[in-house]
């Protein structure tokens, strides 16, 4: 009954590696172009409605990154044009929009993970691997909100004894460094505090719990065997050499059409997994609520 | 699992010696294509695993952990400032007076957290180390740079151009999938406005706040014995 999102930490970060690790380590067009349209179709299932658009800035991106290849590349065999005594080929401006939809992709699906990521999920994570590092992310991640909160404090008692002003750009700058002065000399006492109050409870002792408790269930488990079966389904085809793709000299792809399909289809179940797993929630949702 | 001490020792300074080089021949040997990305991907991410490893074995205390927490989330919101932040000068100062391991720890957590606000990514990564390492760095030499005040400005500017050049290869790196001398020149000329404003600003925050900061971190060295 989970969303997407409410899979265990771990299963929506292995899918992530999977989806993200293919499509930048091997270059084949087909693998871009399903990435992008599996990131796509995530995204709008996740944000239904609401706040639609922004497609202009990446296609913008996308010309830029296309073009840039061809000015600085001259490498492959079918020339369209000369500029400045330089070749334009068609290899390399297909290079540059292969590179411009991975890049658009990664960019997509990462946005996305950095949405349905909480902090609680990234300690859960992170924790597991080095308890430290996530002690001090977990703190700092709570000083920006607090921290915050406490420069609009200093900056209303400052304003409040008339030493704050926004009169004349020289005063404003030199008030927001009194401020600054003051938050720094506060959070590292506070800092100190709170050090003291941690080790008096008991800090870095074993068996530590978590504020979030995240199970791995059957469903969980379901979903990573499935993953692990498609993305073994890739590396066979990749292996193979099934999705082999150049484009210099001349644009050449692998001979084996069986591999070739065996390894768009795994990919393609694969990237449009997030979609589908929120999908299949909606609609087991729906169905509930109908019985009701 | 092991029980000799002596073991774990040789392990722990042979791993980086072995593991790394190992890793960039196994690339190069079974990836025929120049995938440079793929293999300088995974240098770096050992790297920062061989740091956060050392960090984690070593008892660094929780009041310099709380320290390092508090130095990140300026950090962060110094990243915040439009044009010119002043990240890299907040970590050289903390690697100065908290020692080069808070250093790194510093300029690499705080380019992790910075990206949630500007887009996570594997150049995440490439930061990570970058920053860390220009933390690091300060911190080896901080008896030096703490007593000469232009030196460090000038390790500001270095490390300002330093930062650039290798976010530079990185952008290389994912875009052609292997190293590309001229993209990698036309790279470089197409950030000169971001290395200069790395530079000067790193000039000018370190100017600014190496003698205040310094001297509240300082402050709270000597008061609660950091």
């Amino acid at each position: 009954m989970n969303r997407f999102e409410e899979y265990n930490p771990i299963t929506v970060a292995v899918i992530y590696l999977c989806i993200l690790g293919i499509s930048m380590f091997f270059i084949n067009p087909a693998l871009q172009i399903l990435s992008f349209l599996g990131a796509v179709s995530y995204d709008a299932v996740r944000r239904g409605k609401k706040r639609r658009g922004g497609y202009l800035w990446y296609l913008t991106l996308f010309l830029i990154l296309t073009f840039v290849n061809p000015l600085v590349s001259h490498n492959g065999v079918t020339v369209l044009f000369f500029l400045n005594n330089n070749a334009i080929t068609l290899e390399s401006i297909m290079f540059g929009a292969n590179s411009g939809i991975m890049i658009l992709a990664a960019i997509l699906w990462l946005r996305s993970f950095s949405d349905i990521t909480t902090s609680d999920r990234l300690l859960y994570l992170t924790g597991r691997l080095s308890p430290k590092i996530s002690l001090i992310l977990s703190m700092a991640i709570r000083y920006v909100p607090l921290f915050r909160k406490q420069a609009k404090k200093i900056e209303d008692g400052g304003k409040a004894i008339g030493i704050y002003t926004k009169d004349s750009i020289p005063g404003n700058i030199k008030s927001k460094l009194r401020v600054f002065s003051a938050m720094v000399t506060w959070a590292l006492e506070n800092g100190i505090i709170t050090a003291d109050s941690m080790s008096a409870r008991g800090y870095g002792l074993k068996r530590r719990t978590s504020f979030s408790v995240f199970k791995i269930n059957k469903e969980d488990v379901a979903v990573l065997l499935a993953v692990c079966l498609l993305f073994a389904g890739v590396m066979y085809a990749v292996l193979r050499g099934g999705l082999d793709f150049s484009f210099y000299p001349r644009v050449t792809t692998g001979k084996n059409a069986a591999l070739y399909i065996t390894g768009c289809i795994s990919y393609g179940l694969l990237v449009l997994s997030p979609a589908l797993l929120e999908i299949w929630s909606n609609i087991r949702w729906k169905y509930l609520i109908s019985k009701i | 699992m092991l029980k000799s001490k002596r073991i774990k020792t040789a392990i722990k300074y042979l791993m980086p010696f072995i593991l790394i080089p190992a890793f960039t021949i196994a690339g190069s040997l079974l990836i025929s294509e120049k995938r440079h990305l793929f293999v300088s991907l995974g240098v770096t991410l050992l790297s920062l695993l061989l740091f956060y490893s050392g960090v984690e074995r070593k008892n660094i205390g929780t009041r310099r952990m709380v320290g390092v927490a508090v130095m990140s989330a300026f950090c962060v919101f110094g990243r915040l400032l439009p044009y010119f932040k002043p990240v890299t000068a907040i970590t050289t100062i903390s690697a100065l007076y908290l020692g080069s391991e808070a250093g790194f720890l510093v300029g690499s957590l705080s380019a992790f957290l910075s990206n949630f606000y500007f887009g996570q990514g594997p150049w995440t990564a490439f930061q990570m180390l970058a920053l860390g390492l220009i933390g690091f760095i300060a911190g080896m030499l901080s008896e030096t740079l703490k007593k000469n005040r232009p030196l460090l400005l000038a390790y500001g500017v270095v490390s300002g151009v330093a930062y650039s050049f290798i976010m530079d290869i990185w952008t290389v790196l994912w875009y052609a999938g292997g190293f590309d001398a001229g993209l990698y020149l036309a790279a470089l000329t197409s950030a000169v406005p971001y290395t200069v404003s790395y530079a000067f600003s790193n000039f000018i925050f370190l100017y600014l706040l190496a003698g205040p900061l310094g001297r509240k971190l300082e402050r709270v060295r000597i008061k609660y014995g950091l």
